[in-house]
């Protein structure tokens, strides 16, 4: 009774609703493997994470509103079906009171360093305690809006908001520290050896 | 503007997430602060580097294969030529589990889904069964059918808000995973709320045992959506999440809700489908309980689910019941 191959009609209404995803949510799928990639710090489990993500999004897709941010959409899908996943075998990832207080005591903010190679960058990221690091990939990379951001990972705006401001802020800290230890920092500033010199 | 504030709003900025007036202050500034303008400059500088060394990361691409496969299942997805390209999450579980969990802890989650069941039971009714037809070969109850709302089905429950709210918890827990409030356990929320909740997932999974359906078991447990608490069981059925649902009716004093008790105990065993949100709903009731199958598949695939999951389910709930 149910293993009955797809009608004609049914064929062409699929190929009509493929056709606007191809348009509309595959485009997004690198970003959507990033994203997947740092949730889960695995690839073979980013690329189940980022399938089941636009198997859902295909079947919902009818309820994909035309003219809104698409990508944003199937980011917030992406977290629940993590959320969902992480549910009963992790605890759920939350700031701790440790990380929120070392981000309240960067009181003095020292310049922006500049001429980084992107190992310190993406260093300085992987350094930066996860829910900060989180947003600011969402925001930063991503280039995701608050708001979105706020619904995707289903927080208070003003959280999110707080976290991305302390978030930018650790890592602006953690480059200039670094910066200062190399012996560099805004632009024109001369670069020294990275090794010591004999003498 | 002083500097101090604008430094601590740069970010918004670049991020243009700033109101039209604080805009118009930060550029103020900006026009007259040099120091300023090369702060913003570095942070510009910093974030272009941070996305550029992020998205050409050599670890941060997707294999060109994967790409390739995961474009032709969701296109024949599409088409329906096959069921969902998707690793269920049980499975994905599982895996997880395997690298994060001690050996004795996935025995026990073997010995889980063995006793469970992944797999549910064949459809064993080969086309709907006429209204009348109450009578099922084992002595069972067997559903009617009726492609059309009409007036000796329960439509005061299919219509209602009470099926809407079975569809909410359908979309916000099985599909979303946005409940306010975290499911509990199906067997404890059976101790403490509703004795009928108790073996209902055995009565899901042992119906027709001899002739399995293609379906697979996702989980069980109890939630609330809007005040209601549903015991929630969530199958996967053809690609597609199914949610079966069980909610007391049978508590209030409502005269409708006495004259809806009465029709449901002249017709116990009708099942009413309709169509709210997107999702087909199907229902059938007893005595004292509403359940409700969900999901978005074709009406006739969510009817059948129905269907032979029905007369085990109403018999197990009837029982315990009239035990009360």
């Amino acid at each position: 009774m149910f293993g009955i191959a797809p009608k004609r009609e049914s064929l062409v209404a699929g190929e009509a609703q493929w056709e606007r995803f191809e348009v509309e949510a595959m485009p997004h799928a690198a970003s959507l493997f990033r994203i997947a990639l740092w949730l889960t710090r695995d690839q073979t489990e980013a690329e189940d994470l980022v399938q089941e993500t636009l198997t859902e999004a295909l079947t919902s897709f009818h309820r994909f509103v035309q003219g809104t941010n698409c990508r944003a959409w199937l980011v917030s899908i992406m977290y629940h079906r993590q959320s969902k996943r992480r549910r009963d075998v992790t605890r759920l990832r939350l700031v701790s009171e440790a990380e929120e207080r070392i981000a309240e005591t960067i009181a003095f903010e020292p310049p922006t360093p500049q001429g980084l190679t992107d190992e310190e960058v993406l260093g300085a990221l992987e350094r930066l305690p996860p829910a900060f690091q989180e947003v600011v990939v969402l925001a930063d990379i991503e280039e995701m809006s608050y708001k979105e951001i706020a619904a995707a990972i289903d927080v208070p705006m003003g959280t999110v908001m707080s976290r991305i401001s302390r978030g930018r802020k650790l890592l602006r800290a953690e480059l200039a520290t670094y910066a200062q230890a190399h012996g560099f920092g805004r632009s024109g500033e001369q670069r020294t050896s990275e090794f010591p010199k004999n003498g | 503007m002083k500097c101090r504030e604008f430094r601590e709003i740069a970010d918004s900025y670049l991020s243009d997430e700033l109101i039209v007036e604080t805009n118009h202050d930060v550029i103020s500034h900006l026009e007259q602060c040099a120091e300023c303008r090369r702060e913003l400059a570095a942070r510009r500088e910093l974030r272009s580097k941070l996305r550029e060394a992020f998205i050409k990361a050599p670890e941060n691409q997707m294999q060109p294969e994967f790409t390739d496969r995961l474009s032709t299942e969701l296109h024949e997805y599409a088409l329906g030529k096959r069921n969902a390209p998707i690793v269920s999450p049980r499975a994905s579980q599982s895996s997880v589990m395997l690298r994060r969990t001690s050996w004795l802890a996935l025995a026990a989650c073997l010995v889980l889904a063995a006793g469970f069941g992944l797999v549910l039971v064949q459809q064993r009714i080969s086309k709907p069964q006429q209204p009348g037809n109450r009578e099922f070969a084992g002595g069972n109850p067997t559903p009617n059918y009726s492609s059309e709302i009409n007036p000796a089905i329960p439509v005061s429950i299919v219509k209602t808000e009470l099926a809407k709210s079975a569809v909410g918890d359908h979309r916000d827990c099985a599909i979303h995973f946005r409940l306010a409030e975290k499911p509990i356990d199906l067997e404890v929320a059976g101790r403490k709320y509703d004795p009928v909740y108790i073996n209902l997932t055995k009565a899901v999974l042992s119906q027709q045992a001899d002739a399995p359906l293609d379906a697979q078991f996702v989980e069980a447990h109890s939630c609330v959506f809007e005040g209601r608490r549903f015991a929630h069981i969530v199958l996967k059925y053809h690609g597609r999440l199914v949610s079966f649902l069980v909610t007391d009716i049978g508590r209030t004093k409502e005269p409708k809700a006495d004259a809806a008790r009465t029709l449901v105990d002249q017709q116990p065993h009708v099942i009413a489908c309709s169509q709210i949100d997107g999702y087909q709903v199907s229902c059938f009731a007893t005595a004292r309980h509403a359940i409700f199958i969900v999901s978005d598949l074709p009406e006739g695939d969510n009817l059948g689910l129905a269907l032979a999951l029905a007369p085990s389910v109403f018999a197990h709930i009837t029982r315990t019941e009239n035990a009360a």
